[in-house]
């Protein structure tokens, strides 16, 4: 007998009824690498972090990340992702301390390579773009970045990413973000059932 | 303007959509990764809503409303090329059936996009951003496995083997090809067929896989006018299911 489920595709499946199917165990850290998608929400407004998606490659998680993260109804003029181990994670603060006051070393004057920097300004909140700058190293960047970028608003977390580590969307590919408006019907907000649950629930009491 | 050539291009336009939209959604929860599931299952919604849109032209020319041609005609009332009604298979076969369809919808909305019948026109620029994405998408996935592994490779070819015949059916000509031309109205099938050959071989040429001779292949016709094959009735079925079961049904 074959497998019969309210799903038909599953019924289409063909599954024997009694196969007692054994799941092959998977390695351990079997799975596609993370890369971190970064969306620009408005028109001038700086990239924030999105969300991380897994992918083989930046370009498959260029395509996997904008499907997650830009979807209709949210407005997107660019995206861009990066390998997450490329992102290099300062050290965190709390309690309004900049996290900028525990880099002490100063900027080298060394513009070897362009590297990004984003801020966390809020716990809880998105990394967002702040700018770039060129140096050294990893290290050297976030010196530079104290320089460039340090205000009196604390910010408790950096990231810092080199410049070619980064896949962002073309600008003559904006239209792919410029789709058909009319798609509530995607958006669980437009299934108003609440009343009609009311309804049912009255008429079987 | 010749309606009757009009509604013969916007029908099968919207057959294909709804039909490739459907099987396509299937694949929701069945994915190959989480990530991929989202992006395939979204562009099946587009293109659904994509149909929704070409039916909506229609009952503004006289025909009935989309819910009633979508849901309530039968196998042969339908007007889409049998690539789009073949069942999934396995995901090479549908990546490559994706790809293939993917790439001339493409073509035929931008020639559309400046098509005499304004309504037409708007609505394919409107489509054109959402169809560049999913060719990105079908144009990424061919570079990646039509690369990678033996049997990557081995799968895609099969399926593109297999699917061609079918997929050269989308070019099926109209039994108003001169009038749609002379009126501006489309461009017609000839030329979206040969931008297509030409683009497709020439993404072929940067992977492992080989361009089918399309010469020696006979096109399968007859889905435009109404000659399917069985699985279509059955997805019609399915996908009617709780609209003939009460039309009025609501969210």
């Amino acid at each position: 007998m074959n497998l019969k489920s309210l799903d038909p595709r599953v019924t289409r499946l063909g599954i024997d009824e009694l196969t007692d199917t054994q799941i092959v165990e998977k390695g351990s850290l079997d799975q596609f690498e993370t890369y971190e998608a970064f969306i620009e929400t408005k028109e001038g407004k700086p990239f924030e972090h999105a969300g991380p998606v897994h992918a083989p490659n930046e370009e498959m998680a260029f395509l996997f990340a904008k499907e997650q993260f830009s979807r209709r109804g949210m407005f997107c003029n660019a995206l861009c992702v990066v390998k997450t181990e490329n992102i290099k994670v300062s050290d965190y603060t709390d309690n309004n301390e900049d996290v900028y006051n525990l880099v002490t070393n100063k900027p080298t004057g060394v513009e070897r390579d362009s590297f990004e920097i984003f801020h966390l300004a809020k716990r809880g909140k998105q990394h967002k773009y702040e700018g770039s700058v060129m140096a050294k190293d990893y290290e050297d960047a976030l010196a530079q970045a104290k320089e460039d970028f340090q205000s009196d608003k604390p910010v408790f977390n950096i990231w810092v990413v080199k410049s070619e580590h980064i896949l962002a969307s073309d600008e003559e590919d904006r239209d792919i973000w410029d789709t058909l408006k009319e798609k509530k019907y995607r958006d669980a907000i437009d299934y108003k059932a609440g009343d009609k649950i009311k309804a049912f629930k009255e008429q079987q009491a | 303007m010749n309606t009757d050539a009009l509604k013969d291009l916007l029908y099968k336009i919207a057959d294909d959509q709804l039909i490739l939209g459907h099987r396509n959604s299937e694949w929701t929860g069945f994915g190959p990764l989480l990530e991929e599931d989202i992006a395939f299952s979204s562009m099946a919604q587009d293109k659904v809503g994509q149909s929704w849109q070409i039916y909506k032209l229609l009952h503004e020319l006289g025909e009935s409303d989309p819910d009633t041609v979508a849901f309530m005609r039968n196998a042969e009332q339908f007007h889409n090329c049998q690539l789009v009604e073949l069942p999934n298979g396995e995901y090479d076969f549908s990546l490559i059936r994706h790809f293939l369809f993917d790439m001339a919808e493409q073509i035929r909305f931008t020639h559309l996009a400046s098509s005499s019948y304004e309504p037409l026109a708007l609505l394919s620029r409107k489509i054109k951003g959402e169809i560049k994405y999913h060719t990105m998408h079908a144009k990424i996935w061919m570079k990646q496995l039509g690369s990678a592994t033996e049997e990557s490779i081995l799968r895609l070819q099969n399926s593109l083997d297999y699917a061609m015949p079918y997929a050269l059916g989308i070019f099926e000509p109209s039994k108003f090809e001169a009038e749609l031309i002379k009126e501006d109205i489309f461009r017609g099938e000839a030329v979206v067929k040969e931008g297509w050959i030409e683009q497709i071989s020439s993404i072929l040429k940067e992977t492992s896989l080989r361009m089918p001779d399309i010469k020696s292949i006979t096109p399968v016709y007859g889905g435009r006018y109404g000659q399917h094959t069985d699985n279509l009735q059955p997805l019609l079925d399915e996908m009617s299911e709780v609209f003939k079961m009460d039309p009025t049904a609501d969210w």
